[in-house]
C-alpha cells in the first residue's frame, strides 16, 4: 500500500498530477470510517487527507463553518455544541452499521451524504454544503459555490460532488451551513401498528401542519435483539412507530399535544421527551437494529429510497420475500433492510421490487466478494448512466480518483 | 449598452426561411412565429435595458415537440433560447438574432397532485403561485415565493433556482425539488428524480437547478408541498441606525430564532414605501425592519416575544406587533410595493442582487454611500436581511446623457463590493447576461473552466443559451485538455507510509 499522506491543497494537486502522468488510480480517503461503502476500488495508491484537519473559521451568528475536509467529524461535531448548533441534516455516524471504530470525517460525510431522520424536514447534506475548494481529476485546484446561504452564482457544483464519493474531485476545504439545536423535542410512540397502518399514521403526520422531524416505523421483530435507547422502548414483539416534533418547549409540547390526537385512530401514543428522545433517534439514524455488533452482523444491508407513501407495502414485501428485515425511517421514504447472507446479496429480486415502487436500493454493507459482483449502487436508466458518466469525465477524464467506486463498469 | 453578445452566425441568418419552414413541420399550427410584430413581446425579459428580436419564435405543447425541435437545431449548428414566463431580471431569456427562442408556455397542465406523497408533478409553463392554489383546498402550498409569483413559471423557477421572502426559512427551489424530466441539446429525453427524497447516481437534479437555461429544457417538474402554517405574525421595528438593525438581525439568528421572513429597508427605501402605499412606516428611522414568525401559535407568540426583546436591547426606536392578519399584510404592503415605489421617485433604476455575510451589513451600506456620492445617483436598498441578500435600487434617469452607464458602473461596483466582503454576485436573479461579465470577481479561470466543462457533458456544441452567464466561450475540445506538470517524479517531499 503507498499512502501519500498530503498536508494542503498543493499537495493534492502534487499527488493527483503525478496519478495522471503514471496513470495510477487513487483511492481518496479521511479516516477510512465509509471505505467498505462502494465497489471495491481497485488500487494500493490511497490518498490520505486525514492531515488536512484544520478548522478555517466558524462563525455561529452567520451560521457558518469553514473546515478542511479531513476535520474528524466528532471534534466538529464537539465545536457546534459549544455554541448550542448542529448539521441540521442530521449526518448519520455508519461506524456501528459497518463495525469501524471512527466515525470519520467532514469530508467522508459530505461524500457520502447520508442525512438522518431529519431529513424530511431539513434537507439532506447537498442542501447545507455552501462552497467547496476541491482539486479535480485534471490535477486542478477549483472553488464553487460561496461563503453565504443564499448564492446563484454560476452553476451549484456543491450539489454535484455531495453524495459522489470521491469520483469527482478531492474535496480539500467546505463551507457548511448550520443551524441552531432545538430548545426541546417530543418523540410520540404508538406501538403494534403493521408496517401499512405504520405508514399510513407516518403519512398523516407528515401531511399536518405540525412540523415533523422524523417519523420511523420499527417492525417488532427487528427490534427483538436490540440493546441501548432503542432496546427499552421495545416490548414483547411489538412494533414501534415514531413520530419527532422539535422546536422551542411550548411549541414541541403542544404539536405533541395536537399530533397524538389526530393519530387516536392509531392508538393512545406515549411521549417521551428531550434527551430519551434523541438517543432513540440516534439509534434510528445509525441503523442500530442491524449493527454490526448485532445478531445480523452479517447480513447485507440495502438503503432503499422510495417514494414515502408507498414504503410500508415495499418494506413488507421485501421482508416476505427475502427471509430478511426492515426498518423505516422518513415517514416509509427510507428503507434500511437486512437480508439473510447470499453470493448476490438478493439483489435481483430487491431490486425489481424496488424498481417497481419508483425507488432505488444501495447495498451498505456487504463482503467484497458480493460487492464485486453486486453493482451497489442502483443501476440507472441508460440516458442518465451515460449523462453522469459525461459529468464524471468532465471532472475526471483519466478516472483517477476513487476510480470505479459507484460503477463496476468503470473499475477496470 | 456594454454587454455584448456572441458574434451572430451568418450562415445561420441566410437559412432563415429554410429553417422556419423545418420548424413548421416539427410543430405545426401556430406553434411558429416568425413576424417581427409578433415577435415583439420575445424581444426582451424583466431586464428590459436588454432588447434583441430572436430568429423565430417556437412554442411547443408536448416534450415530443421539444425534442424534435431541439433535435434539428443540434443537427443543423441552430442556438437556442429557453424561456418561461420571461419575468427572469438577469437577461437569462434575451433572444440572440441568430437563435431559435424555445417558448415553454403552453405547457401549463398541472399532471399530479400527491398528498400523501405531499408531491406535485406539473408542467414547466404553470407559474409558481398556480401550484400553492392548487393545493391549497387541503391546506398545502409550495414553499418558494418569488417576488414575481404571479407570473413566473416554476420552469423558470428550476433554471433560476429561485427564492423569495420565505427562502431563509424553507429553502429555495433547490431545497423543494424532487424530480424533472428534461430534453437535452440533442433531442434526449432524461428522467431525474421522482417523489422520493434524493435520486440515485450523482445530484444531476442539484446541478440543473440553477443552470439558467444551458444544460437542457425542462419539461416536467416534481416538487415537494408542505402544510400551510397554522399563524403567521410580523413585526415592524425601527432602528436609528443601520448597524443597530444589522445587529439584531445577527442577535436573532444567533438566538437560534429562524423566521418565517426578515426583510429590512433603509431610509430611502421606507420614504418612498409609505408615500406609495402608507403602511404606517416610520420616516424618522435610518432602517426598518420585517420580522415574520411562522407556525403553531402558541410558538408565534413566543418568539414574537424574543424578537422584541432581542430587538429593545439592540436600540429599536418603534415596534409593533401585527394584532390581526389584516395588520400583519399592511406592514408587508410597503415592502412588497418597494420596487414600484421607488419607481414613483426615480424615471428608472437597476435593480442590484448581490449577497454578503449578514456582519458585513454596515460597511457595505456606507461604502453604497459613498459611492452614490461618487456617481451622483441616489440608490435604495431593501433586503432579505436574514440571508444577506441585498437588492440595491440605483436610481437613474436614462434619458440624460451617460446616467445609464453610470448606474450599470455603480452597480458592477456594489457587485465587487459584495464579493470583496466575502459574498457573492447573484444571491436569487441569476448571472445572465447582467453579471455574466464579473464573473472573473468570483472565480478564477480554472474555476470557471471546470463549470464548463460541466455545460459541456451536457451539451458538447455550446448551443444552448451561449452567451449567459460564462464571459467567455469555449470549445468543449480546448477545456478537455488535461495539463501534467513534473511528469513522473515521485514528489518525494510528500510523506509517505
Amino acid at each position: 500500500m503507498d499512502t501519500l499522506k498530503v498536508r494542503d491543497a498543493q499537495d493534492v494537486e502534487a499527488a493527483v498530477r503525478a496519478a495522471i502522468a503514471s496513470e495510477q488510480p487513487l483511492e481518496i480517503l479521511g479516516h477510512g470510517s465509509k471505505r467498505s461503502i462502494g465497489q471495491p476500488v481497485a488500487t494500493n495508491a490511497v490518498l490520505d487527507l486525514s492531515a488536512l484537519n484544520a478548522v478555517t473559521s466558524y462563525e455561529p451568528n452567520e451560521l457558518i463553518l469553514t473546515v478542511q475536509a479531513g476535520a474528524p467529524f466528532a471534534d466538529v461535531l464537539a465545536l457546534l455544541d459549544t455554541k448550542n448548533q448542529q448539521f441540521s441534516f442530521e449526518p448519520m455516524n455508519t461506524s456501528r452499521l459497518l463495525g469501524t471504530p471512527d466515525v470519520g470525517t467532514i469530508g467522508g460525510a459530505i461524500s457520502a451524504g447520508l442525512a438522518g431522520p431529519r431529513r424530511i424536514q431539513a434537507g439532506g447534506a447537498r442542501d447545507h454544503l455552501l462552497g467547496v475548494h476541491a482539486v479535480s481529476g485534471f490535477g486542478e485546484s477549483f472553488k464553487a459555490g460561496g461563503r453565504v446561504v443564499k448564492n446563484v452564482t454560476g452553476y451549484d457544483v456543491c450539489k454535484l460532488i455531495t453524495g459522489a464519493w470521491g469520483t469527482l474531485a478531492v474535496m480539500t476545504e467546505v463551507t457548511l451551513k448550520v443551524m441552531p439545536r432545538a430548545e426541546a423535542e417530543r418523540t410520540l410512540i404508538l406501538r403494534g401498528l403493521d408496517d401499512i397502518a405504520a405508514n399510513r399514521a407516518m403519512t398523516a403526520a407528515l401531511g399536518s401542519p405540525y412540523d415533523i422531524s422524523g417519523a420511523a416505523h420499527l417492525p417488532g421483530s427487528a427490534l427483538r435483539t436490540v440493546q441501548g435507547p432503542l432496546g427499552e422502548i421495545a416490548a414483547a414483539d411489538q412494533s414501534v412507530t415514531l413520530i419527532r416534533l422539535e422546536g422551542i418547549t411550548a411549541s414541541a409540547s403542544s404539536r405533541a399535544a395536537s399530533l397524538s390526537k389526530l393519530l387516536q385512530s392509531y392508538g393512545a401514543a406515549e411521549i417521551i421527551e428531550d434527551s430519551q428522545s434523541a438517543a432513540l433517534w440516534a439509534d434510528i439514524r445509525d441503523v442500530v437494529p442491524f449493527a454490526a455488533s448485532g445478531p445480523r452482523a452479517m447480513w447485507p444491508v440495502w438503503r432503499i429510497v422510495c417514494p414515502p407513501a408507498s414504503g410500508g407495502k415495499l418494506g413488507q414485501e421485501i421482508a416476505r420475500r427475502s427471509q430478511g428485515e426492515v426498518v423505516y425511517d422518513w415517514g416509509g421514504g427510507l428503507i434500511w433492510a437486512a437480508l439473510p447472507p447470499s453470493a448476490d446479496a438478493q439483489a435481483p429480486q430487491l431490486r425489481k421490487l424496488v424498481d417497481a415502487a419508483g425507488g432505488h436500493a444501495t447495498l451498505i454493507r456487504a463482503p467484497d466478494d458480493v460487492r464485486r459482483v453486486v453493482d451497489v449502487f442502483h443501476p440507472q436508466a441508460p440516458g442518465v448512466a451515460a449523462l453522469g458518466e459525461r459529468v464524471r469525465k468532465s471532472f475526471d477524464p483519466r478516472n483517477i480518483l476513487n476510480r470505479g467506486r459507484m460503477s463496476r463498469s468503470l473499475s477496470v | 449598452m456594454t454587454i455584448m453578445m456572441p458574434a451572430k452566425d451568418e450562415a445561420v441568418l441566410a437559412r432563415r426561411d429554410a429553417i422556419i419552414a423545418a420548424l413548421r413541420k416539427l410543430v405545426p399550427g401556430e406553434g411558429v412565429i416568425s413576424s417581427a410584430a409578433e415577435m415583439l413581446p420575445y424581444e426582451s425579459d424583466g431586464f428590459t435595458a436588454y432588447r434583441q428580436p430572436p430568429m423565430v419564435v417556437v412554442l411547443p405543447e408536448t416534450t415530443a415537440q421539444v425534442s424534435t425541435v431541439l433535435k434539428y437545431c443540434h443537427d443543423n449548428g441552430i442556438k437556442v433560447v429557453p424561456r418561461g414566463s420571461g419575468t427572469s431580471l438577469s437577461g437569462g431569456a434575451l433572444p440572440l438574432a441568430d437563435a431559435v427562442l424555445l417558448g415553454m408556455g403552453k405547457f401549463k397542465r398541472v399532471r399530479e397532485i400527491d398528498f400523501d406523497n405531499r408531491a406535485v408533478v406539473v408542467e414547466p409553463g404553470v407559474t409558481n403561485l398556480a401550484i400553492s392554489q392548487g393545493v391549497a383546498h387541503a391546506g398545502f402550498y409550495y414553499a418558494p415565493d418569488p417576488s414575481s409569483q404571479i407570473a413566473c413559471s416554476i420552469g423558470g423557477n428550476v433554471a433560476e433556482n429561485s427564492g423569495g421572502v420565505h427562502s431563509l426559512k424553507y429553502g429555495m427551489t433547490t431545497n423543494n425539488l424532487l424530480g424533472c424530466e428534461i430534453v437535452l441539446m440533442n433531442g434526449e429525453i432524461i428522467r431525474i428524480g421522482g417523489k422520493k427524497a434524493e435520486p440515485s447516481g450523482y445530484d444531476l437534479l442539484g446541478i440543473i437547478t440553477g443552470s439558467e437555461g444551458l444544460l437542457g429544457v425542462v419539461t416536467e417538474v416534481t416538487v415537494r408541498i408542505l402544510q400551510k402554517p397554522e399563524t403567521a405574525r410580523a413585526l415592524m421595528i425601527g432602528f436609528a441606525e443601520v448597524e443597530a438593525a444589522g445587529q439584531c438581525v445577527a442577535d436573532v439568528i444567533g438566538a437560534g430564532i429562524i423566521p418565517g421572513g426578515m426583510e429590512m429597508m433603509d431610509r430611502p427605501a421606507i420614504h418612498a414605501a409609505e408615500a406609495f402605499v402608507h403602511a404606517g412606516y416610520p420616516l424618522d428611522v435610518d432602517a426598518l425592519l420585517i420580522v415574520e414568525l411562522d407556525g403553531p401559535a402558541v410558538e408565534v407568540d413566543e418568539l414574537i416575544k424574543r424578537v422584541e426583546a432581542i430587538a429593545l436591547k439592540c436600540g429599536s426606536t418603534t415596534c409593533q406587533i401585527s394584532e390581526s392578519e389584516q395588520q400583519r399584510l399592511l406592514f408587508w404592503s410597503g415592502r412588497k410595493a418597494a420596487f414600484p415605489a421607488v419607481g414613483r421617485i426615480s424615471p428608472d433604476y437597476l435593480c442590484m442582487d448581490g449577497t454578503i455575510p449578514r456582519a458585513a451589513l454596515p460597511l457595505v451600506l456606507r461604502r453604497m454611500k459613498e459611492m452614490s456620492a461618487k456617481y451622483g445617483l441616489g440608490v435604495a436598498n431593501v433586503f432579505h436581511a436574514g440571508d444577506g441578500n441585498l437588492h440595491p435600487l440605483i436610481l437613474y434617469d436614462a434619458n440624460k446623457e451617460d446616467e445609464m452607464e453610470k448606474a450599470e458602473a455603480f452597480g458592477a461596483d456594489i457587485l465587487r463590493l459584495c464579493v470583496e466582503v466575502g459574498g457573492v454576485l447573484t444571491g436569487e436573479h441569476g448571472v445572465g447576461i447582467e453579471k455574466r461579465d464579473l464573473m472573473p470577481e468570483m472565480f478564477n479561470e480554472i474555476d470557471l473552466n471546470q463549470q464548463q466543462r460541466i455545460k459541456c457533458a451536457f451539451d458538447a456544441q455550446g448551443l444552448l443559451n451561449p452567451g449567459k452567464v460564462f464571459p467567455t466561450l469555449h470549445r468543449c475540445a480546448e477545456l478537455g485538455r488535461v495539463h501534467v506538470h513534473g511528469g513522473k517524479l515521485a514528489f518525494p517531499d510528500l510523506p509517505r507510509f
